[in-house]
């Protein structure tokens, strides 16, 4: 497989902090993975996300994306890449359609092909019905639907999502899911994926790094993963090596 | 093309935000009618015919009924006749019912004819070197009572003794004229003179040094339309600023901000979107002038005759507005903290630079602080074009002062959101 993302030896130490936020991290994806991005609070993985979507310029090191760096190629960089925030990034007064069609438009579709690509995910989430709808009328799960089509309306080659189901019934979490694994498979779209749901990591993901402290503590395999660890699971994996101490305190 | 989505968008997001629209129209046009009838009073006090005066006529002959006449022909009183004591109409004034009262005593008119006639009497004499001519006569004034509300301001007080004083300086000239007549009448029996015009030979011809002879008086309508728009127009920093913080918040900004093309495409929408709100307040404030509030008795609000450098005074105030706005969205990290200092940042500009009170009538160090307000600079344009006629080139520096403060608030926005990203 080669290499989509390439996160070499980077560090990220904000202004006036004691410490780096991500500290010497290397990591690599490849194209069709599904990535779990693991980790506690205040682990580094946001920094980490937002200097892959380049809001952020790292301090040392390098990151690619199809062997581009966003300092000389930003554009083609952002192009590859659509991101689910863990917040419900829409307007809340504008229907479903009208969030959809304005964010599609900012990252440069067509009128015409947007719109058949709105209809399409709309209708496989279930939402076709509410299509109108301003979104405040929307329940938590009908809006983290909304939230993922927007991320993937350009068809990105890498898609990263931040806890896509954070606060959601497990009938939209399920169709979450496994419309990601649609998009994975079918179109062989990447996937970064972070939650604190560590079960639903363990069965989307097919490879899992988790970070701590700025640091790559471990990355791999799922499976291989928890053989190597002498554990049942990615949550016993993750608690083995992250341990019980809270890190935002 | 990106721009005109992002614009379309922002038009529904606003009008879509029912309580947020109340406010940026409701509110102007409600802060305007009331002040402008709060301040017509005070307005009129200074510039127009409405000073209330209490005429005391003991004399009830003809110097009192000349005097009455010649104040209500000046069109500056509103003259009230009691019968009062001395006593009694100083504390009518000084209850503040009156600006002024004058107190004529008894037998003024009777005084003043004697005492012309002794003048003239002695004038003619002293031809015919008739002994009269050397006899003393009473040259001690007769006194009328004025008295003034203790509130009056000291230039006003001598502007209407001047006036009072002048009447009474034109009834004395009559009166001698009269007693002049009587005399030569008595000395040229078959005479028949022709009547002595003592009509004021030299006059002034006032008028405003206004453009185009434009004689428009400020009053509270020319003063209080253009400063409670502008402050609306500025106020609007607030509701941008909250929709910067919004997306912020909610992670719109943060997917905006990793799509391809520049950020600033959608601030730019945002932006122009809310001068296109503000030009539309300021439209409906001038309407609100032009068709309202004469319906209310006030005066019309008079617009000039320069559209264009109006619309665009008022576009280069909606930039600086939307501008300042951008800076406090960009700054402040909550909508409490943008509300809070957008609203007292604004209100402190309203206050500097004359819009709760005009700037002639501020201490001479506002009106120097006054120049640093970009609502000072507003208004003063706004006055040019209504008051003086002012075109393109006169309103010049005031439109270079409002795009100066857009670019350095823009400038300010932009340096701070590259600072954070880097930081």
């Amino acid at each position: 497989m080669s290499i989509l993302v390439e996160v070499k030896d980077v560090t990220k130490k904000y202004k006036d902090a004691p410490r780096a936020a991500i500290n010497h991290l290397s990591l690599t994806i490849d194209k069709g993975d599904v990535f779990g991005l693991l980790g506690p609070n205040g682990a580094g993985k946001t920094t980490l996300i937002s200097m892959l979507c380049g809001l952020f310029s790292t301090t040392e090191g390098e990151i690619y994306i199809n062997g581009l760096t966003h300092k000389t190629h930003s554009n083609q960089c952002k192009q590859a890449i659509g991101v689910v925030p863990q917040e419900i990034a829409l307007y809340p007064k504008l229907t479903a359609w009208e969030n959809l069609l304005f964010l599609g438009h900012m990252y440069g579709l067509k009128t015409a092909p947007l719109k058949e690509a709105i209809k399409y995910n709309l209708s496989f989430l279930g939402l076709e019905s509410n299509t109108h709808q301003k979104i405040s009328t929307y329940s938590g799960g009908m809006k983290r639907r909304v939230n993922l089509i927007a991320g993937l309306l350009h068809n990105p080659q890498l898609l990263i999502l931040d806890e896509p189901t954070v606060g959601v019934d497990v009938q939209s979490k399920q169709a979450i899911i496994d419309y990601l694994k649609k998009l994975n498979t079918e179109k062989g779209m990447t996937i970064l994926y972070t939650s604190h749901h560590l079960d639903e990591a363990e069965e989307f993901c097919n490879r899992i790094a988790i970070i701590d402290d700025g640091a790559l503590v471990t990355q791999g395999k799922t499976k291989d993963l928890i053989i190597e660890n002498n554990c049942q699971s990615i949550e016993e994996v993750y608690l083995k090596i992250t341990g019980l101490k809270f890190r935002d305190k | 093309m990106k721009l005109l989505y992002s614009l379309y968008k922002e038009f529904k997001v606003i009008t879509r935000d029912k309580a947020g629209l109340a406010i940026t129209f409701i509110m102007p046009t409600v802060l305007i009618l009331i002040i402008t009838l709060i301040q017509d009073t005070t307005f009129r006090s200074v510039n127009e015919a409405s000073v209330p005066l209490l005429i005391v006529d003991n004399d009830h002959d003809s110097l009192s009924t000349v005097l009455e006449k010649s104040l209500i022909n000046s069109k500056f009183f509103v003259i009230t006749k009691k019968q009062l004591s001395v006593d009694d109409a100083k504390k009518e004034v000084a209850k503040g019912h009156y600006f002024i009262g004058i107190v004529i005593p008894e037998h003024t008119s009777d005084l003043l004819r004697q005492r012309s006639s002794d003048r003239v009497n002695k004038l003619m004499s002293s031809f015919s070197g008739d002994t009269l001519s050397s006899e003393k006569i009473d040259t001690s004034m007769i006194r009328l009572k004025l008295f003034f509300d203790p509130i009056t301001k000291k230039s006003f007080k001598t502007t209407i003794s001047n006036s009072i004083e002048r009447i009474i300086s034109q009834i004395e000239m009559q009166s001698m004229v009269n007693s002049l007549n009587e005399t030569m009448k008595e000395n040229f029996p078959d005479a028949k003179p022709s009547k002595l015009e003592i009509t004021p030979i030299v006059g002034l011809t006032e008028e405003y040094a206004s453009y185009n002879n434009s004689t428009i008086i400020p009053n509270s309508v020319q003063h209080n339309v253009p400063a409670w728009t502008l402050f609306a127009m500025f106020f609007i920093c607030i509701p941008l600023a909250g929709n910067i913080i919004k997306e912020r918040e909610d992670g719109s900004a943060f997917r905006l901000l990793t799509m391809p093309g520049s950020y600033m495409i959608v601030i730019l929408g945002k932006m122009l979107m809310y001068v296109f709100v503000s030009l539309i307040q300021f439209a409906l404030m001038l309407c609100v002038g032009l068709f309202i509030l004469p319906l209310l008795g006030l005066p019309q609000l008079n617009i000039g005759d320069n559209l264009p450098v109006l619309v665009l005074v008022a576009f280069s105030a909606g930039l600086a507005a939307t501008g300042f706005g951008l800076l406090v969205g960009t700054i402040a990290t909550s909508h409490d903290q943008a509300s809070l200092f957008g609203a007292v940042f604004v209100i402190i500009l309203a206050a500097i630079g004359g819009v709760w009170v005009p700037t002639f009538v501020m201490p001479e160090v506002m009106k120097q602080i006054s120049v640093i307000s970009p609502l000072n600079w507003g208004l003063e344009a706004f006055y040019g074009i209504f008051l003086r006629n002012f075109g393109f080139k006169e309103v010049f520096p005031e439109v270079a002062k409002l795009l100066t403060f857009f670019l350095v608030s823009l400038g300010g926005a932009y340096w701070y959101q590259k600072y954070r990203q880097q930081h």
